[in-house]
């Protein structure tokens, strides 16, 4: 088993095993979930900056937010991304920006599309997924988030374009963070959901909940620990728990 | 560091305010306030707005509780007089409700009616509103008073769907925009949904405010009355 760096300190430390060092696991596909405003969407921006810092691209399907907001949010938190746009190392797929009104400018690596258009959305995913996979076998890809996905589509549209991204990206050698708001489909749609990734992260508000499944050591590992949003990001404080 | 702006509730400034001291509601950020029904929720959004017309802050409001008559008498109540702003066209008010009920004003520059069940129109009349106030404005103050009765008499998804329109084009053109939505008046779906949709999450109940999410700050609360003079912490 390879784990990546997750970029969130004392993640790695926590989700240290007997079969992996800690992180996230490589090439596999994580939701991270909870109720609104518990740092769903900062996790993942940690995520993909950590990669970005160390030369791993990042394939960034933004739903909820257009990408001048998910730079300003990094901003936030002093991560820059401008060099890594410049440079193409990300990848900027901006499902919502034509909802704004304002003229969308883009480029080889920032494309628009549309959540209430799934089938455009797969073709630029796959038409992405091939620019990063060119530059390096093991990326990054962030979808931020399903919720504007499940405002826009029915709830098992939103399923089967699920399925779809999370092959695509799994079989280019990408590693899949996930975003989903708690609460905001039925139950039943909810646990489809789940079921359909190797791990998940339950954020609550004070507390982390990570439990990856190893299906090849036929093995569910969990993990909990108490966390912090600071200004420098979310901080995972094991000691505190 | 997130630049705030004057909420013009005495007491909010300060409990809101961060390590570097400046206080209020985060510029170009989306606001829900929520909470059972009358707790104030709509004399914060209006104290919020005319503290914003003084300042010379213009302010698109999108009211669907209360027709203009109703809507001025509240703003009266407080001794917060709207009509020079209205004339002044720094107040652009698209009334949802006035063809529904009797006694509206005619058609103006900055005063709009549209129809509660026609969120199309809404949309249309909210795009022209955004880029008429920020023609010559980069920061204004934008209100929907309220959610609950677009998702009254709408599809509850389509009305999801608007305000997730109606956001992005507010933040796209510099505004502040704030949702005032009453509390279990749809379904947790619903209200989930609007609470992931947005920055700020302020909840009144009565007796206390709740900041239960704000950019750049934790939570907070404190207790709060209302007065003559409108809301204080």
């Amino acid at each position: 088993m390879i784990n990546i760096q997750s970029g969130i300190p004392g993640f790695d430390q926590l989700t240290v095993s007997e079969l992996a060092e800690g992180g996230i696991p490589e090439k596999s596909t994580t939701l991270i979930y909870g109720p609104p405003k518990t740092g769903k969407s900062i996790f993942c921006n940690q995520f993909s900056y950590s990669g970005l810092s160390n030369h791993e691209p990042c394939l960034y399907v933004t739903t909820d937010n257009g990408i001048k907001q998910v730079q300003r949010d990094m901003m936030d938190f002093q991560w820059l991304i401008q060099n890594y746009i410049q440079d193409q190392t990300i990848y900027f797929i901006d499902g919502i920006s034509h909802l704004s009104g304002a003229k969308f400018e883009s480029k080889n690596n920032i494309v628009s599309s549309s959540v209430s258009n799934p089938a455009d959305l797969m073709v630029k995913v796959g038409l992405g997924t091939r620019n990063v996979y060119k530059s390096s076998n093991h990326f990054r890809s962030i979808l931020d988030s399903l919720n504007t996905l499940f405002a826009f589509n029915p709830n098992q549209m939103v399923i089967r374009i699920l399925k779809a991204y999370l092959r695509r990206i799994t079989e280019a050698g990408g590693t899949g963070l996930i975003a989903y708001t708690e609460g905001i489909t039925d139950p039943r749609t909810e646990k489809e959901l789940i079921s359909l990734f190797n791990n998940t992260i339950r954020l609550d508000g004070k507390y982390i909940n990570i439990e990856s499944d190893y299906s090849d050591f036929n093995e569910v590992q969990n993990f909990e620990s108490a966390y912090t949003i600071t200004d420098n990001g979310i901080v995972v404080n094991e000691n505190n728990f | 560091m997130i630049p705030r702006i004057e909420s013009g509730i005495p007491g909010f400034d300060e409990l809101t305010s961060s390590n570097n001291g400046t206080g209020g509601i985060p510029e170009n950020t989306a606001t829900l306030i929520y909470g059972p029904p009358k707790t104030g929720k709509t004399i914060f959004t209006n104290q919020f707005t005319y503290k914003g017309l003084i300042n010379e802050e213009p302010c698109l409001y999108i009211t669907t509780d209360n027709g203009y008559k109703q809507f001025k008498t509240n703003m009266d109540e407080f001794n917060w007089p709207i009509e020079k702003f209205l004339d002044s066209n720094t107040l652009y008010l698209i009334d949802t409700i006035s063809n529904v009920s009797k006694g509206k004003p005619s058609q103006s520059e900055s005063y709009i009616p549209s129809y509660i069940n026609n969120p199309t129109d809404i949309m249309v009349k909210v795009g022209s509103g955004v880029s008429y106030i920020s023609k010559n404005n980069h920061r204004f103050r934008s209100i929907i008073d309220s959610a609950t009765t677009l998702l009254a008499y709408n599809e509850n998804m389509l009305i999801i769907r608007v305000l997730k329109a109606y956001l992005m084009r507010v933040n796209e053109a510099g505004g502040t925009p704030i949702i005032v939505y009453t509390q279990e008046s749809a379904d947790s779906i619903v209200e989930t949904m609007l609470k992931s949709m947005v920055d700020n999450i302020i909840r009144l109940d009565g007796e206390n405010l709740y900041i239960e999410a704000m950019k750049g700050i934790g939570k907070h609360s404190s207790p709060y009355k209302m007065s003559g003079s409108g809301i204080t912490l």
